[in-house]
This record gives C-alpha cells, structure tokens and sequence, in this order.
C-alpha cells in the first residue's frame, strides 16, 4: 500500500506540477472566451459595409412608400435596438444587470455594421424577363449589389380565405445573405402596416394583443419554493454529462500517455523491480483519478461561483454534485482501467488509434442521447442505456439531471453495475499490464489482449 | 540460508522458443558472480525470473531464501539491461523515488543522493532534469538508483553496455565496492574482459542452458599453464631448434609465429627462458585463459546439452585447440 501511495503521489505531483497542466486547466475556459469574443467580429468585417440597389415591381402599389421607410438608415438601426433589446429581455434579470449597458454594444457588435439598401421603385407593367437581365449585365466591383423583387398582388389584401402574398426575389450569383435578411425585415414591417391600414385596425394595438410575455415558473416542492428557468433545465444534462466525460478523459488520456512513455523509455523494468505491476496500476489509476477530481473540482467552484454571481444557486439541487462525484468515480475507474490496459499493451501513441475507437465511441456516447434521455427520462431506452456499462453512469447522470429524477433504487442499481463493471475492467486490465508492460514487440490486436488476460 | 541465489532447473518458454530449458545454479552470500553468454542465450529472461518480472513455466527459485524475490524486493537492487528514467523528473528526485520505493525514508534518501552521485562523478546534478543529461551519465544515475537502498543482493543486467572506458573503470570500482559492503553480486555481461578481471566466479549459458560454471581461479588453474605463443625474430628461422627443447610436446606453425605446447609437469618458466635460447624471439608469451575464447568456441560449435562443458573443456584441452585460445 506504502508503494501504491508512493507511484500515485509521484503521478499526481508530474501531472499537476508542470507549465503544461496550468495551461490545459485555462484552454477551455479561454477558448470558450475566445470564441464568444472573436466570432462576431470574424463572421461581421467591420468597417466594410455592403451597398445594395433593390429594384421593385410592386403592383398592390401600396408596399413601396413604406418599404423606402422601413428600409431607410434610421429605421434599420431602430429595428436592429429592438431585436437587442428582446434578446436581452430573455436574458435572466442577473445576468442582464452584470452585463448593464455594454450589452447593447456588444449585441450591436455581434450583429454587424447594416447594409445599406437603395430601393427603386419599377413600373408595375415592367417586363420581368427584362428586369432580370440587369441582375445579369456585368457590374463593377465598387457598385452596389443588385436585387430585384417582385412583390405578390396579395401582399396587402387577401384573396378568398384569408391568403396573404409575399414576394419573389432574384438575385445574381454570389450574393450576401444579410441583404435578403434586412430586406425580409423592411418588407415585414411595411406589409404589416399595409395590411393592418386596410383592415381599417391600430397597429400599436395589434401588436399588444399579440404580445404575451414569458411566463415566470416555479417549482413546489416540499420544503421550499424554487425559481426554475426552463433553459436552464434543459442544459443541464449536457453540462453534467459534459463534464462526467470530461474529467474521464483528463485522467484517462494522462494515464494512457504516461505509461506508454513509462515503457519507451524503458523505466517501467527499473519500476518492476521495485513495485509489482498491480501496484503499479493501482498507483498510477489513483494518482490521475487525484487529478482529474481536482481538476473536475475546479470547474464545478467556477461553476459554483458564476451561478451564485447570477443569484441562479437557487436553481441547481446540491444533491446532484454529490450524484456527479460518485459517477465520476464510478466511470473513471471504468474507463481508465480500459485507458491503463492499452497504454501498456501498446508501444507508441500511434498504435493506440485502433484500440482507443472503441473507448473514444463509448465516451462519445453522451453527446447522442443526453437529449433523448433528457427529454424523456422515464422512457425504457433511457432506463436501458443508464444500467449498460460502460455507459450507465453517463446515461444515469442526465437522467439525475434532467427534470424527473429516476426513482432511487435504479439509481443505486447503476452505481452497482457501474462497480460491477469498474472490477472487471481492473481485472482485465491487470491482466494486460501484468502481460504487457515488458512486451515490445508488433501493437496487439483486441483479440491478442483478451488472450492475454486468458493466458496470465 | 547460506545461498543468495538458488535455481533449480528452471524452464521458460515464449511460444515455441526454449529461453531457459532447464538451468540450475547457486549463487553463495557474498559472491561475485558473472553470467556470460551470446545475446539471445537467456541471460535477461534469467536474471527476470529472479526477479519476478517473468515467471518460470516449471523449476524452483530461491532469492535471499524466499520463494520469490517480491518477498524480498527492498532487500535487492536491479540494473536492468532495458533502463531508463523518468525524462522531465529531477535527477535528485528520481533518486528519492526509487529509494522511496524499496523502502528508505525520503530523509534518508535525500542525505544519501548527494554522497552516491559524487561518488559516480556527477556532483551537483540533483537538480538537473534526467533529460538534460548525456546518456553516460543517465546511466551511472540508473546504476544509483540500484544500490541507492544498500541492497543485499545486487542484480546488474549488462551493466557495461554503451558506457565509455572511463565509465567502464567507475562502474567496476562501485560494483567492487558493494561487493566488499557484503553484497552479493551477480552480473550479466558479454564485455568478457571485465568479467574475467572482476568475477569470482563463470556462469556460462548458451541456448537456455548452462554450459559452464565455474570459479575463475579454477578455470586457470586448468587451462593456462601449457600452451606458449613464440614469434622468432627471423620470420625464415628454422623452427627445428624449438622443437628439440626439453618439455615441448607439440609444434604447430602458423604465419608467422608458432604455438607451443608443453608437457605435463613442466615449468613454463624454465621452458620459455630454453626457447628464447634455442630461437631468437620478437615475442614469447604464455597463453592465459581468456573467457572470450571460451565462449567464442562454445558458440562456434554450437554445444549445447549436459556435456557441453566437459566437451568443451576437452577440446580446450586437445592438442591443435589453441587457434581457439589465440
């Protein structure tokens, strides 16, 4: 046990106490930051603004005026504050104070400078095929982009049974999708006002007969009233799930890469002499399982640590932290196992490829059914899926997240198959390591493996 | 319990190849022990067998008069033939972990490193990471690591491969010394100078199986008081003369120069000062026993089985044998 402890200490202090470990730990989070920061401005050059000279033939003759309006620089930008402000309006009441006003900005930001559309009105009579030609002639590359639009005779007014019209649109090849968009947009808003003047009715007061805000739900429980947030809900299995796979990886890919560099470089005989191969194992699984817990830890604080920023504590139950750590370890000791057996049977990286697929589908796993078994917890592929190994604890751990929790018992029976299996992977692949650790020979196959555990 | 070592016709078998095919041996406490053979003769799968890295398909082990050697594993240091070091780890660190691991306290560990890397010419090297320093060196620290726990058994697996001649002499003065800490020592090698200036004591093993066994001064003591290399000065010279000495039983010519084989009982002393009478010489020296010839010729003639050795000395033995012995 003395030796056990000595081997996972040294692997945790390799791990954890290296430039390398630091760095990993930040990646995420900043790539995460990264890619919230940079996409907008990638997808959006700023600066660049794209011109456009629409052509419409309109023959209700009722859509054009307000369509030069709607479509005017003002009332472009007015309608993009608008969307800002609906989406923040989703937004829950604590983030939208922390983000305060640069929200605006940064949404402003993230939609891009607006295309500048010039409309010119055609006669209703104009030839279509002769319109269309223009779209075709050749255009310098400073001249504005060209649209033509056809606008339906029942647009405004409906024909027999209440059918509204819309329009057709022709554009030359190559042409940017944010103009038909913001087009879209004017036409809306213009047809709107076109039909709602001819029905004789108020806009303003249409609108708020049509407004409904979003509902405020709350769970009752025994105890205690809690605010529940319907998203929040439904990320969660994938956040939970997210991070079970994750912190197996952390500690599971160390483990396979330490051990195929512990048989490269030839340390491992110098090591058998002093610990057996079981020791060996059973250190090396214990001191990557230390850090991928610290590591998971790490992320559930910052986690912790946002939620109460955003006062949302109230909406996760604590109990499901506790469900994440037994599954993790669980899961963990599954799979790194499995991790520990490749890394000795194999004598480069390269060789793992073909022996790590199946492990690598079994962890991909998650990201197909956490929504199926999210959403429908209680169903019997999702009961199946959370008592097969080696996905059990994944599936058990969205169900214990999603809305309606399994009853107890199914949730102890997967923690019990999951320990079930957690032994016999341990077996086997003390079998392989027992095996494999001095073999440098051709990378075995699956099949040389399990004649391996057979044979030792 | 007077035996460190004790096999007892152990077998051991990867597939259809015999590795080790019957070996018996005893090694005594405190014995310098020498394990000679071509590569591929079994001496790696031995020496893991001893240490319970493999485990044989049939015979008995006795290691420090336990069953296996992971009863007594603190007790033992290791010199692997495949070593290696933890690359990023510190040179000093490493050193404690190895310690640590065959039961030292990191105290102990800690006062021991600075002492044993002087003494293995590396002073100051504890802070150094194992990857910054020449393969030489790694190898001196490997060798460290193995005694670092003052072991009562000291198992070197070619402990002289890929080390420069300074290293060579280092390494010879450390082993001496644990052997004269009380160590018993066993060594495999096919660097067969050092192992005929160091060893006590000739295992031989060719095929998986032993062939020779014997202690040095033995091995002399029978096969190097008969035989003289005489070069005339006159490559022309008549080689009559020598052959009219008293004592010269034998006379065989080569190229350039010509063995002698003398009579039981003789003096090779008197006989060499007659020769160089008879014979103008440009070089007269007496033959001595050098283990590479014996294991050149046991390899040459492929000889395997339990008369190997008696065969083998036989021929050594012939008159018309000494090509082997030049």
């Amino acid at each position: 046990m003395r030796r056990v402890w000595l081997v996972a200490s040294r692997e945790f202090m390799a791990a954890v106490a290296n430039r390398g470990f630091v760095i990993g730990l930040l990646i995420m989070p900043a790539i995460f930051a990264g890619l919230f920061t940079l996409m907008p401005r990638l997808m959006n050059r700023p600066g660049e603004q794209i011109r456009a000279e629409v052509r419409v033939i309109d023959s209700t003759g009722q859509i054009f005026e307000g369509l030069r309006t709607a479509l005017s620089p003002d009332a472009i930008a007015r309608r993009r504050l608008d969307t800002t402000k609906r989406v923040l309006e989703s937004t829950p009441e604590a983030v939208r104070d922390v983000a305060g006003s640069s929200a605006e900005t940064a949404m402003d930001r993230a939609l891009g400078t607006a295309p500048a559309l010039t409309v010119v009105e055609r006669p209703a009579s104009a030839d279509l095929q002769h319109e269309k030609s223009w779209l075709t002639e050749a255009r310098p590359a400073s001249a504005p982009r060209r649209l033509l639009v056809v606008v339906h005779p029942n647009a405004v007014v409906p024909k027999a049974g209440n059918e509204y019209g819309t329009y057709d649109i022709y554009v030359p090849e190559n042409t940017d999708e944010r103009i038909e968009t913001t087009f879209y947009d004017g036409f809306r808003e213009s047809a709107l006002s076109a039909r709602v003047r001819a029905q004789q009715m108020d806009r303003a007061q249409v609108e708020a007969v049509m407004r409904i805000p979003r509902a405020t739900s709350t769970t009752v429980a025994l105890d205690a009233e809690r605010r529940t947030d319907v998203r929040f809900n439904r990320a969660l299995p994938f956040v939970f799930a997210g991070l079970l796979v994750f912190g197996i990886m952390i500690g599971g890919q160390t483990l396979l890469t330490q051990t195929i560099e512990e048989k490269s470089s030839r340390v491992i005989e110098v090591l058998l002499s002093a610990v057996s191969p079981l020791e060996l194992m059973a250190g090396k699984i214990l001191g990557q399982m230390a850090v991928s817990m610290l590591v998971l830890a790490l992320y559930i604080l910052i986690g912790l640590a946002l939620l109460s920023s955003f006062a949302m504590l109230g909406l996760l139950d604590p109990l499901l932290i506790v469900y994440l750590i037994v599954f993790f370890l669980v899961g963990y000791l599954v799979f790194a196992s499995v991790f520990a057996a490749v890394g000795a049977a194999v004598n480069e990286m390269r060789e793992a490829q073909s022996l790590m697929t199946p492990i690598m589908l079994a962890l991909m796993a998650p990201w197909f059914f956490a929504a199926p078994i999210g959403r429908d917890p209680d169903t019997a592929f999702s009961i199946a899926m959370s008592l097969i190994p080696p996905v059990n604890t994944f599936a058990m751990m969205v169900r214990l997240a999603s809305s309606t929790p399994p009853p107890f018992w199914q949730v102890a029976l997967s923690i019990a198959i999951g320990l079930g299996s957690a032994l016999a992977a341990m077996w086997f692949a003390a079998k392989v390591f027992k095996v494999g650790l001095l073999l440098h020979g051709k990378p075995p196959t699956l099949g040389t493996l399990i004649k391996w555990a057979k044979m030792a | 319990m007077e035996q460190a070592l004790v096999l007892r016709d152990v077998r051991k078998s990867f597939g259809t190849t015999k590795a080790v095919d019957g070996i018996t041996l005893t090694v005594p406490r405190g014995a310098l022990y020498g394990v000679i053979g071509p590569n591929g003769a079994g001496k790696t799968t031995c020496i893991r067998m001893i240490m319970s890295i493999l485990f044989p398909d049939s015979g008995e082990l006795s290691v420090l008069g336990r069953r296996s050697s992971l009863d007594a594993k603190d007790r033992i240091g290791y010199l692997p033939e495949e070593r290696g070091v933890y690359r990023k780890m510190k040179v000093g660190a490493f050193l404690t972990y190895m310690a640590q691991l065959k039961g030292v306290s990191a105290e102990d560990a800690e006062a021991r490193v600075p002492t044993l890397l002087e003494s293995m010419a590396l002073p100051g090297t504890e802070n150094k990471r194992c990857e910054d320093l020449s393969k030489g060196m790694l190898q001196r620290v490997q060798f460290i690591a193995a005694v670092i726990h003052q072991p009562d058994l000291l198992i070197l697996d070619e402990p002289f491969s890929g080390q420069d001649p300074v290293s060579v002499r280092l390494l010879r003065e450390r082993i001496e010394h644990e052997h004269r800490r009380g160590a018993t020592v066993l060594l495999s090698t096919h660097v067969m100078a050092n192992a005929e200036e160091m060893c006590q004591h000739v295992v031989m093993i060719h095929q998986g199986r032993k062939v020779l066994d014997e202690s040095m001064l033995g091995l002399r003591r029978q096969f190097d008081t008969r035989t003289i290399h005489f070069e005339p000065l006159d490559a022309n010279a008549d080689p009559s003369p020598l052959q009219a000495v008293p004592g010269v039983e034998r006379l065989d010519r080569h190229e350039d120069s010509f063995t002698i084989t003398l009579s039981d009982g003789v003096d090779p002393a008197g006989a060499i000062g007659r020769l160089a009478m008879a014979v103008a010489p440009a070089r007269v020296e007496l033959a001595r026993l050098r283990l590479e010839d014996v294991f050149i010729r046991i390899v040459a003639e492929g000889a395997t089985g339990g008369d190997a050795a008696r065969a083998l000395r036989a021929s050594l033995l012939a008159p018309g044998a000494e090509g082997a012995l030049v």
